[in-house]
């Protein structure tokens, strides 16, 4: 394999089960006990409602396009793979993450959805990480 | 009923460094400052020793100390390109509190020299931290500098309104035409930058793709900017032997910071932060006569006109489409030529507070398009917006002419 030339983030303490999951092919997300939403990115403190009792449940893995970008200028590892499409996607269970999307055509944006449906997957990009990226599985 | 700190200071002062743009010389971000600063006390007459408090985006110890300054209020707001018109803000508040007498805004950023030295800029604190939100949650997919996050509010805009680059295109348009009529903007002519002078929509639809559906004239300059500005007490502001512009309504507000906690793409905290100007105002959109609006890209504009209320969400694009924010028009927008044709050194809310100043105090030297010597406009009434960070932070003041 190739060695993976693009930024790979360091975990930090407390997302770190997210990061678990993810090397499982799993996505943990935190949510809270007090008001039962799900939040991204993993807070110490519930943002909805300031709880501090948070719980990682695993997601559903599916979502929709909120909406995209197509890059063609970048830096480092990304730069040799311009164009790419990046995306904000809304997790069913709620709020949203960032990715960059796979199936799609960056030349042809036209044919992108803001609403179309999507799923995780996970790239293994170092022995510790494994970044989650998203497909398009049905149009919007 | 206007807010109990309506009008408790004024800006009788705005000044910009000895050079701007495109230096041919390197410029230090310190430079920048030290020469905008002496010009705003020579514009004033106000010494540089009756300073009292100084205002600026991290850099206000080192001003100070350059300057020999001791003052009783620093400020080092610094949360992106609104951060001026928050000092001005917190200038206000310092003043009504009877704290501050003479407050000092400061701006100086390197944009352009920072790329002819390779370096990164030292206009502002460049973060680092490895766990950040942003550093491990959306760095690792190739975003890079502004272009590649504001993008993703323009096609939201797109869908949720049926709008279309081409809309947001006529900003860049207008905003130029603004530009061939200040020679000291980068884009005034063919001499002062090879594409300078007017533009045209196609233009702005055929320019290079950055970060689609933002081409490259949606998308503002990088250059050298220095600028100062003071905010005083309303006694001296009457004795001052400039014209005051008072602050009639200051306000601030943010949505977020990550552009992953951006809740709605197509809208920012400038309704919240021009609500609180507009109250302490008593005034409202329709009272006000011009605008200066952050335009880091067309689509920063063209969603801060809605959030301003001056037109309705998903329409703001049409104060420039139907000429109306023009040179000639009703309502003039960005009459400096704004950051995409005129200078954006990264953080661009001191030009907007430059250019209000000069247009409400009727100092602008650049000719005077309405006929008026000094002024584009006939203003006296401009709402200002400073926008930072992934459209997260927003500052808003109601300035108002003597
Ligand atoms: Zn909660």
């Amino acid at each position: 394999m190739a060695e993976y030339n693009k930024p790979i983030p360091q975990p930090d303490p407390h997302s770190q089960p997210f990061w678990d999951g993810a090397k499982e092919g799993k996505l943990m997300l935190p949510r809270c006990t007090t008001c039962n939403r799900v939040h991204w990115y993993p807070r110490l403190i519930c943002p909805f409602c300031h709880s501090r009792d948070i719980e990682w449940i695993q997601g559903s893995g599916e979502g929709r396009i909120h909406t995209f970008a197509v890059q063609h200028r970048a830096f480092g590892g990304w730069a040799d793979e311009t164009p790419f499409v990046t995306a904000y996607i809304d997790l069913n269970e709620g709020d949203r993450m960032m990715t960059v999307l796979r199936g799609v055509d960056p030349n042809k944006p036209e044919t992108i959805k803001c609403g179309a449906k999507v799923r995780i997957e996970f790239e293994k990009v170092s022995d510790d990480v494994s970044i989650s990226f998203w497909r398009v599985v049905e149009g919007g | 009923m206007p807010g109990p700190a309506s009008r408790a200071a004024a800006i009788i002062g705005a000044a910009e460094a000895n050079e701007i743009g495109y230096p041919e010389t390197p410029k230090t971000a310190i430079q920048l400052h030290i020469e905008a600063i002496k010009n705003v006390s020579d514009q004033t007459g106000i010494p540089i020793s009756m300073i009292d408090g100084i205002f600026s985006a991290g850099w206000s110890s080192q001003i100070a100390e350059h300057l020999g300054l001791h003052p009783n209020y620093i400020d080092t707001t610094s949360v992106g390109g609104c951060s001026f018109e928050m000092h001005v803000h917190h200038a206000l508040a310092a003043i009504h509190a009877g704290i501050v007498n003479v407050a000092l805004v400061s701006h100086g950023e390197n944009g352009y020299s920072a790329r002819a030295t390779k370096g990164r800029g030292t206009g502002r604190p460049q973060g680092g931290d490895p766990w950040s939100p942003d550093a491990m949650f959306t760095a690792p997919y190739g975003v890079a500098g502004a272009p590649s996050n504001y993008s993703h509010a323009m096609t939201r805009h797109n869908h949720v309104y049926g709008t279309t680059p081409e809309d947001f295109a006529h900003i860049a348009v207008v905003t130029r035409q603004w530009a061939t009529l200040n020679p000291r903007a980068i884009m005034y002519s063919k001499d002062t930058h090879p594409a300078g002078g007017p533009i045209t929509v196609e233009d702005v639809a055929n320019s290079r793709m950055i970060s689609w559906p933002l081409t490259l004239l949606h998308v503002c300059l990088v250059t050298d900017h220095g600028g100062a500005v003071l905010v005083v007490s309303p006694e001296i502001a009457r004795a001052a032997k400039t014209k005051p512009v008072w602050i009639a309504g200051a306000g601030e507000n943010m949505s977020h910071s990550s552009m992953l906690e951006m809740g709605d793409f197509t809208a920012t905290s400038a309704a919240a932060s021009a609500a609180n100007a507009y109250k302490m105002a008593g005034m409202g959109p329709e009272d006000m006569e011009m605008a200066m609006i952050y335009d880091s890209f067309t689509v920063t504009a063209g969603i801060t006109a809605e959030m301003l209320g001056l037109a309705p969400r998903g329409e703001g694009f049409t104060l420039w489409k139907d000429g109306r924010a023009a040179p000639g028009g009703k309502f003039p927008i960005n009459t400096n030529g704004g950051g995409l044709s005129f200078n954006h050194s990264g953080m661009y809310g001191m030009q907007l507070l430059v250019e209000a100043y000069r247009q409400l105090s009727g100092t602008a030297e650049d000719g005077g398009f309405s006929g008026d010597k000094g002024k584009q406009t006939s203003a006296r009434s401009c709402v200002v917006n400073g926008t930072g960070g992934s459209l997260s932070t927003t500052g808003t003041l109601v300035l108002v002419a003597d």
